[in-house]
């Protein structure tokens, strides 16, 4: 089995779109394939397969901190340890926790030497399976509306897939992502064999393909680039930049009206002709 | 009254940074002495929680009285837990933003 993300850095390059042809043309050669949206704070996959998501499989928790007053002795540790700033002391004060920046990482009930700052578990998403056909399976994670830190929700999309890949082995696993280099990303690339880095040849498309690139490195993914659209820009930046990573434009797809209009109608599954 | 004046510049000729958690520099006034001191932010860097991280900055520093441009929900908030009054939409320079506050024209 084969773990593929679709990545790419820019938003509206066509992740979601890519990852679905993909999955048509592995589906078409006889493998199972599972698609993998982690593109959990607007997963569309499901929209593209003119699917419906009905009774969640699977709701996803995380771990909040509470803090209990009585054993609170106010030192400051907590706070000082939240690398993301979600803890606040004012002067001789107890802790305040902003929940809307906590990334549930835990580090401050591990730290706190008064065991004051207690796990509570809460719902932040949940996870939904589709079989759009034979051998064609949609795995699709959503975060709760508002929740700021969705990469554990994509933790467990990804585990949920991990785990059905287990029981129907699949030839192929597409992890479709979303735009960015963050958290929720980086969750969707870590044990990946392979990202494909979807792209288009505009300055912001190169840009944003060098920040991802660079982060595929870091997690040691090895990165193709497809670069989408390929006859509407300049490619030289793009081409630049295959290089500074060392690596290869995989496949150039000039603009087509028709994947724009099956992208429109829900209808990208029947897209039949070798895009990618 | 120890005053904090979120700022561009390390002193009193720097203009009033638009930006609350992210601005460049904290400018510490006191207003009896007339002493400034300025202090770099460490939390204009940070990804997520500017605002928190500064206003714990402030808070530490237990000043009194904030005066910056636009300021967040957040640090707001975090603000006013540590008894830290704000003034917000300040511009021009901390000098002249000094003068005013001075002349009880800042609000």
């Amino acid at each position: 089995m084969q773990k593929i993300a679709i990545t790419g850095g820019k938003g509206g390059t066509g992740k979601s779109t890519i990852a679905v042809l993909f999955a048509n043309k592995f589906v078409r050669n006889n493998k199972k394939v599972i698609v993998c949206d982690c593109d959990v704070e607007c997963p569309n996959d499901y929209l593209l397969l003119d699917q419906r998501l009905e009774k969640p499989r699977q709701k996803v928790y995380a771990e909040f901190p509470k803090l209990n007053k009585t054993k609170c002795k106010k030192c400051g540790l907590c706070a000082k340890t939240c690398r993301s700033n979600a803890i606040f002391q004012a002067p001789e004060e107890y802790p305040i926790f902003i929940k809307d920046l906590c990334s549930t990482c835990g580090a401050c009930w591990i730290v706190c030497p008064n065991g004051a700052v207690e796990p509570k578990k809460e719902q932040i998403g949940q996870v939904f399976l589709n079989k759009i056909k034979k051998d064609y399976w949609l795995v699709t994670g959503i975060a709760k509306p508002g929740l700021e830190e969705t990469g554990p929700v994509v933790t467990q999309t990804k585990k949920f897939a991990m785990a059905l890949a287990k029981k129907i082995n699949p030839g192929f696993i597409l992890f479709d992502t979303a735009a960015g280099t963050h958290y929720p990303v980086i969750s969707a690339l870590l044990d990946c064999d392979l990202a494909y880095a979807v792209t288009e040849p505009t300055p912001m498309g190169a840009y944003d393909l060098n920040l991802i690139l660079d982060l595929c490195q870091k997690l040691k993914v090895p990165a193709k680039i497809i670069l989408n659209q390929a006859d509407l820009g300049y490619k030289t930046k793009i081409k630049t930049i295959a290089k500074k990573f060392k690596t290869t434009i995989k496949k150039e797809i000039p603009y087509s009206k028709k994947i724009v209009e099956a992208y429109s109608r829900g209808n990208l599954l029947n897209i039949a002709q070798n895009y990618v | 009254m120890k005053i904090c004046i979120c700022t561009a510049g390390s002193d009193l000729k720097s203009l009033v940074d638009q930006v609350f958690g992210r601005c460049s520099y904290f400018l510490f006034v006191d207003t009896e002495t007339e002493e400034s001191r300025a202090i770099k932010n460490k939390a204009k860097k940070t990804v997520r929680g500017a605002g928190i991280a500064a206003a714990q900055i402030i808070a530490d520093e237990k000043a009194e009285l904030v005066i910056a441009g636009n300021i967040g929900p957040n640090a707001l908030a975090a603000l006013e837990q540590s008894d830290i009054k704000v003034i917000s939409g300040a511009s021009g320079t901390a000098k002249k933003v000094l003068e005013k506050f001075e002349k009880g024209e800042l609000k």
